[in-house]
């Protein structure tokens, strides 16, 4: 005889315990049971039926896989959890004997990473154990980036010690020094939150915000010991991630910090890089090289022209000396680039190779030198433009150190951002070119000829579309062009704000679209019969059929009957008056629209009867389900026509305008 | 106070030297010496020049002489000394000087002046004041002195000549470096500023911390052993001395070794480990995943889903269209910020300069992490599909004709309502019966063409089924009137099929009377009656066409004949036992199958091929073998109560109307539940009919209405019944809550007959 199974031995009222359970089990306080929450990546679960595995009747339980629980019983970190709480239990016992001397003692021992900003502890194996393999970790990148660059811009209070936001600024320059070498920034984009990121970095697409560099509005209720056990365990996370990927191009991590020049605002210029291939350096000497050479197409135009003047010089062996140099890059570039197979004989299959163009995406801003105003924002600035192939960031002295240059008048920069309003054309451009010598400044809404004036949004929209936009779109003043999001996946049938309005509109929307239009033409032919000299009401007619059109879709029908009998109407009229009826055969386009629009009519009261009968089939369990489909694709479309009618609106007032 | 007075009586010895040399600078001196004297040695170091310390020098010397030889010059020590020797002491001088006791001294004037040599007066004289004022002045203030030289007199009316006041430049230097014992108060007796020796420093210093000011006070004098000094007699305890007062203590050794084995380990150290100041260790990184091997993730892990990318809506500069109007931003704003759709509000910046910082930034991180730690989560498959591709395939309708689709032909004539019709088997005429107790036939065109009273005009017996017998060539209808059950030739068609059909009602007459003998008796030899009595009607119903009468006990509801038309049931649902009866035609033979049936049967209808046998009772199907006579099948459609049934005449399929107002379908291969179950009529349904050729199938419903439906049935086992529902015929009026009563198909053609409460008859084509 089978034994007789007793309820709550097994199943899923086995798998899940509550979160007191839990902590039960793990002899652990709630706080510290979150923290290692927190740090192993636990969370509660929600079992499929509550009612199995609940023995109480509380609605609103916590359950936890009890794998999970297991799991953590183990954990060298509950230990280190259980050997503090009874050091505090020690402090505290001394402390009410009065025993001041041993609680200091004592409290030498203890960790208080919250004031000290560093733990007793290690987190190392977690992240190990989290994420088993370094793609893991790529892929749970996202919310460690944000919740780092938000803490590097945070002020620092009793909760958040000063050494972790260092910290967390270290981590991130060194992230993005290493986005900068490896050239894995994708896109960016400008949002009233702040600035997004996205970059892929072996294969992994990594998405994360920066606020912008405000002081942050912190609302009463957030706990900053929450994000900070988070803050803990990404630091950890982050410091290994880059390790692996300085290592991984050949860098030396940690890179050198030069605590001065942090101290002058230099932010990324504070790390030097060094590894076996000596980047760092190379740059810095190509830096020093340009530096002396302002631009070089310039200097080879002027080396072209001397040698053909005077063969031999010592200018010329310069120019051959630059030539050398460029051809060994290019070979070097070669070397590491994919060979192009051709087919050698016909007949065989074409595989697919990976195309380059000559006009690398990430090296986009390459040959410029780009000086940023005082008034831009630098940090995001220098980032996007480095990591996009600038290798030459000047801007004032004003917002920190590190510049390439901090002379607005060096003849060598091609690009200025500017985020001001118009600057006029300074009056004696002539005096400039002596000036250039003495005056560092420029004054106020003065231009310096031969560079290209844009605002930041030139750099972003050039970037996320991987070609240079045209910067007389992007100058100082103009109304800008919409900054779109490059992450919007296109989806067929979806609005596209890139699209014009009419490859996108459906049918009817078209027509009612062209109906508004043709109904207010109607509507002045009209008037103009009933009162014949009366051209000036033209206007406040636009105006009410401006005012009607939102009311136009639903009184779609009446407005038709409406119209029938107004026509009527007129040729009654017209006939007692004995004149002539014109509107038909004046508005042939009306009548084929008409038509048009019934037969559009028809088809969908077909359409709909046909999709009544094919629902009449479905079982309820499907017909529930489709029916909740539809209710969201509706809302969707809801939300696209709603747009689109926006647009038109924008449009039409714009063609007015013009 | 002891070594202060001999040196005083040295330091006349010295005076008389240096007077010698110069009266005045003497004097100076002397009056110096005399008050620094009586304050301590120490503070001679103020006073200016190397006097002070040839003084010192000199007063060593003396100390020593003074222990040499003693007893010589004892002269000044008062204190230490006996009275006795004392005296002898001034004595011994007073024999020694034989010389006068005063010198000549040349006095200012130049006269002569005899100075005498000072009294010594001995302990026991008068003047036991030698120790009061030096200065005589008396109780006047010294500021009487200010414009003299002197500030008072000695004992002796010597002048004191005023000390030293000393430069503005020494009173800075004594103000620069305090001297040690310096006090900062002036001596009111000399003028002079009045320091403290560190001997009376620390005396004061024992005063103010009220300990004994005397060192020689011993507060804690050594124990003197008082018991063990003294040996007793007589011991206390006779007891041996213990072993371990001889032996080194194990006790101790041991905490020894501890102590040295924790000096070893370095756990004692000999001086305070410098503490780890804030040591900024850099953290310690490497290559975590050096040998990384991947996992498969359990079942369970559930990834925390990535926060969704920003739309355009989100940027600083969107699109104009994405922003919102002045009444949705008053909506959204007038929400609570729980119930926001959107967290944010869509806003344009013409340049970026003018974005301002986000407020809810570190409130949307903050929410994002309890979510990460905080939410329950739970894998949720989301349909990424189209809806549209839930939607069965359906045929267009227009590839499921043909199918009846408008009434052609209203049959008018009938007085009360219609119950029921049917197709000739050769589809040219209509047969209905109805409420008014009539059976008519008509042809297609809406002609009535024959028509017979089967009851009495007065209480006509309503006319529950018609049916025809299957076969073209003879022209047999089966009328049901109350319990009688009727067979017609009507006489409209050809005279050779109007004879062969009346052969075949008279052929069984012959048997008639033998079975009725035959089973009349049973076993107990009770005369039972049978089921079914066979009979002529009446000579007014023969001389129309009704040839053949059998009257069963209880009203007949149904009727349904066997494919070869030899038999044919009736249902009876009010008779107890009999309600379903089975008759032979060529016999005139009535049988009962059933003795017992679990509900009221139905109806009951033969399988198109096999000698299969379905009854319907109220909920159930039942599929009978009559020849092996066994139950093979229970169908339960789950209706609560069948109206009516009809099967497939491929024989796997069986539809079922109810009065619940439900359709079924059953596929008798699959299961014995409804494949389908079909909802579409608001009231009850009464009739249900499969098409004999074509795919199609109807059902008639209280509503008035007829639902066309295209049913096909392919020989395939893998593939299921494609149903389509084609066509709602509406036409019939709905009376008394009664609508279409009855519907049969044109044997060949998609048309439709159906019977209606409204006492028509609607052809549909």
């Amino acid at each position: 005889m089978a034994r007789i199974k007793k309820k709550g031995q097994a199943g899923a009222a086995k798998n899940f315990v509550t979160r007191n359970q839990a902590i039960r089990k793990l002899q652990l306080s709630l706080p510290d049971f979150r923290k290692l929450c927190i740090w192993k990546g636990i969370y509660p679960r929600e079992p499929r039926s509550k009612k199995k595995v609940s023995k109480s009747s509380t609605a609103s339980t916590t359950f936890y896989y009890t794998k999970d629980i297991q799991y953590l019983l183990h954990e060298p970190l509950v230990q280190k959890f259980r050997d503090h709480k009874s050091l505090e239990k020690k402090i505290s016992r001394a402390l009410g004997r009065g025993d001041v001397s041993d609680a200091k003692r004592l409290e030498t021992n203890a960790s208080r990473p919250e004031k000290t900003g560093k733990p007793t502890y290690t987190l190392d194996h977690v992240v190990r154990e989290r994420y088993p393999t370094f793609v893991d970790a790529l892929r749970d990148l996202d919310d460690c980036l944000s919740m780092l660059f938000l803490f590097a811009n945070l002020p620092s209070t009793s909760m958040v010690p000063a050494k972790m936001i260092a910290r967390c600024e270290r981590l991130c320059l060194e992230f993005q020094h290493y986005l900068i070498v490896s050239k894995s920034l994708t896109k960016s984009f400008l949002s009233i939150k702040g600035i997004y990121y996205q970059a892929n970095i072996q294969g992994e697409d990594v998405l994360w915000l920066v606020p912008y560099r405000f002081n942050q509005r912190i609302v009463g209720d957030v706990d900053f010991r929450i994000m900070g056990t988070f803050v803990e365990f990404y630091m950890t996370l982050l410091g290994f991630v880059n390790f692996r990927l300085y290592t991984s191009i050949g860098l030396k991590y940690p890179p050198k910090f030069d605590a001065v020049k942090d101290e002058n605002a230099a932010e990324l210029g504070a790390f030097t890089l060094e590894g076996k291939t000596l980047i760092g350096g190379e740059e810095q000497k190509k830096l020093e090289d340009v530096a002396h050479k302002p631009d070089p197409k310039v200097q080879a135009a002027v080396n072209k022209v001397l040698k053909s003047i005077t063969n031999g010089d010592s200018n010329g062996a310069a120019a051959e000396e630059a030539k050398n140099g460029d051809s060994d890059e290019v070979d070097q570039d070669a070397a590491g680039a994919i060979d192009k197979f051709e087919p050698a004989a016909p007949g065989g299959d074409i595989l697919l190779q990976p195309s380059y163009n000559g006009t690398n995406p990430n090296s986009l801003f390459s040959n410029f030198t780009i000086y940023l105003s005082r008034e831009t924002p630098r940090q995001p600035l220098e980032f996007i433009l480095k990591s996009f192939g600038c290798k030459r960031v000047g801007w004032d002295a004003v917002l920190g150190g590190g510049a390439f240059t901090t002379d607005e008048l060096d003849p060598s920069i091609t690009h200025q951002i500017v985020d001001r309003p118009p600057i006029q054309a300074s009056m004696d451009e002539d005096g400039d070119g002596e000036d250039n010598q003495t005056a560092q400044k420029l004054a106020a809404n003065r231009r310096v000829p031969g560079r290209i004036y844009v605002q930041p949004q030139w750099v972003w929209d050039s970037v996320n579309d991987g070609e240079l936009k045209e910067p007389h779109l992007y100058a100082p003043g103009a109304s800008l062009p919409p900054h779109l999001s490059p992450f919007v996946r296109k989806v067929q049938g979806a609005y596209d704000p890139t699209m014009p309005l009419e490859d996108q509109e459906p049918e009817h929307e078209a027509l009612e679209a062209g109906d508004d239009d043709e109904e207010a033409d109607a509507d002045e032919t009209v008037e103009g019969m009933d009162v014949a000299e009366s051209g000036d009401e033209d206007e406040d007619e636009d105006e009410e059929d401006e005012d009607e059109q939102d009311e136009d879709d639903e009184e779609e029908e009446e407005e038709e009957d409406h119209n029938d009998a107004l026509q009527r109407q007129i040729e009654l009229e017209a006939e007692m008056a004995g004149k002539t009826v014109q509107s038909k055969t004046a508005n042939p386009k009306t009548k084929a629209k008409e038509d048009a629009r019934k037969a559009l009519a028809k088809k969908a009261r077909e359409e709909a009867e046909d999709l009544e009968r094919a629902k009449g089939m479905l079982s309820k369990k499907k017909r529930k389900l489709f029916e909740q489909m539809q209710y969201t694709n509706n809302k969707k479309s809801a939300e696209d026509a709603k747009l689109r009618s926006k647009r038109r609106k924008v449009e039409k007032e714009k063609a007015a305008k013009a | 106070m002891g070594p202060s007075i001999p040196s005083r009586k040295r330091k006349e010895i010295v005076e008389e030297v240096v007077e010698s040399d110069d009266e005045f600078g003497g004097a100076e001196l002397e009056g110096i010496l005399s008050q620094s004297e009586d304050e301590s040695g120490v503070e001679e170091s103020d006073s200016e020049g190397e006097e002070p310390e040839l003084d010192e020098d000199e007063d060593e010397d003396e100390d020593e002489d003074e222990d040499e030889d003693e007893d010589v010059r004892s002269d000044g020590e008062e204190d230490g000394k006996p009275n006795g020797e004392r005296k002898n002491g001034a004595n011994d001088e007073e024999v020694d000087d034989d010389k006068p006791n005063y010198r000549i001294v040349k006095d200012a004037n130049g006269g002569e002046r005899y100075e005498y040599e000072e009294i010594d007066p001995v302990y026991d004289s008068d003047d036991t004041d030698a120790q009061g004022p030096v200065n005589t002045i008396g109780n006047i203030p010294l500021s009487f002195y200010d414009s003299y030289p002197h500030i008072g007199y000695d004992i002796n009316g010597k002048k004191i000549m005023r000390p030293a006041t000393g430069e503005a430049l020494d009173a800075l230097l004594d103000s620069i470096e305090l001297p040690k014992g310096w006090t900062g108060l002036t001596d009111p007796e000399t003028g002079k500023p009045l320091n403290l020796s560190q001997e009376e420093l620390e005396l004061l210093k024992k005063l103010q911390m009220n300990e004994v000011p005397s060192d020689d006070y011993d507060p804690y004098p050594d124990l003197i052993p008082y018991f063990t000094s003294i040996e007793e007699k007589m011991p206390l305890s006779a007891a041996p001395e213990p072993k371990r007062r001889f032996v080194p203590s194990k006790h101790e050794a041991k905490r020894i070794a501890k102590l040295v084995r924790a000096i070893k380990d370095g756990k004692i150290l000999p001086y305070r480990p410098p503490q780890p100041e804030e040591t900024e260790e850099e953290e310690k990184y490497y290559d975590i995943w050096a040998n990384e091997e991947p996992q498969d993730r359990h079942i369970m892990n559930i990834p925390a889903p990535k926060l969704a990318p920003p739309g355009y809506d989100l940027s600083y500069n969107p699109p104009p269209e994405y922003l919102p109007t002045a009444e949705e931003k008053d909506a959204w704003e007038k929400l609570d910020p729980e119930e926001r759709e959107k967290e944010y509000l869509p806003s344009q910046f013409d340049a970026l300069r003018k974005v301002p910082a986000y407020g809810e930034f570190v409130k949307e991180r903050f929410e994002r992490c309890l979510d990460l730690y905080l939410a329950p989560r739970v894998r949720k498959n989301r349909l990424n599909i189209d809806p549209n591709s839930l939607l069965p395939k359906l045929p267009r309708p227009e590839e499921l004709r043909p199918f009846p689709t408008v009434c052609q032909t209203i049959f008018r004539g009938h007085t009360s309502r219609v119950r029921t019709v049917a197709f000739s088997p050769d589809g040219e005429w209509i047969a209905s019966g109805s409420d008014d107790g009539t059976v008519r036939v008509w042809a297609l065109n809406g002609h009535q063409e024959w028509s017979a009273q089967l009851s009495s005009a007065d209480e006509p017996e309503p006319v529950n089924m018609v049916r025809w017998r299957p076969s073209k060539d003879t022209f047999i209808l089966a009328a049901a009137a109350g319990e009688d059950l009727f067979f017609i030739a009507p006489p409209i068609v050809s005279d050779a099929t109007e004879q062969a059909s009346r052969d075949i009602l008279d052929a069984g007459f012959g048997y008639a009377t033998n079975g009725a003998s035959s089973a009349a008796t049973t076993a107990d030899g009770v005369k039972k009656e049978p089921p079914a009595k066979w009979s002529r009607p009446s000579s007014s119903l023969v001389a129309k066409g009704v040839l053949l009468k059998a009257t069963v006990r209880s009203t007949i509801k149904t009727i349904n004949w066997h494919r070869r038309g030899d038999f044919l049931c009736t249902v009876s649902p009010t008779g107890q036992r009999s309600s379903v009866v089975i008759h032979t035609l060529s016999k005139h033979l009535s049988q009962v199958p059933f003795r017992k049936l679990p509900g009221l049967a139905q109806t009951a209808q033969f399988h198109p091929t096999r000698p299969y046998f379905f009854v319907a009772t109220q909920r159930m199907i039942r599929c009978y073998d009559l020849q092996r006579q066994e139950l093979l099948k229970v169908i339960q459609p789950g209706a609560r109560w069948i109206s009516s049934m009809d099967v497939h005449p491929g024989g796997d399929n069986l539809i079922v109307g109810s009065y619940d107002r439900r359709l079924l379908w059953h596929d008798l291969d699959l299961s014995n539940r409804p494949y389908k179950t079909m909802r579409f009529h608001p009231e009850a349904i009464r009739a249900v009919k499969f098409h004999r050729g074509l795919p199609l199938f109807a059902d008639a419903s209280d509503d008035g209405s007829l639902q066309i439906f295209h049913g096909k049935v392919v020989s395939d086992l893998m593939e299921n019944a494609t149903i389509v529902p084609v066509k709602m015929l509406r036409g019939h009026k709905v009376e008394k809550k009664l609508g279409v009563m009855d519907v049969d198909w044109h044997p060949k053609h998609p048309w439709i007959v159906s019977a209606g409460a409204d006492m028509t008859l609607r052809l549909w084509a």
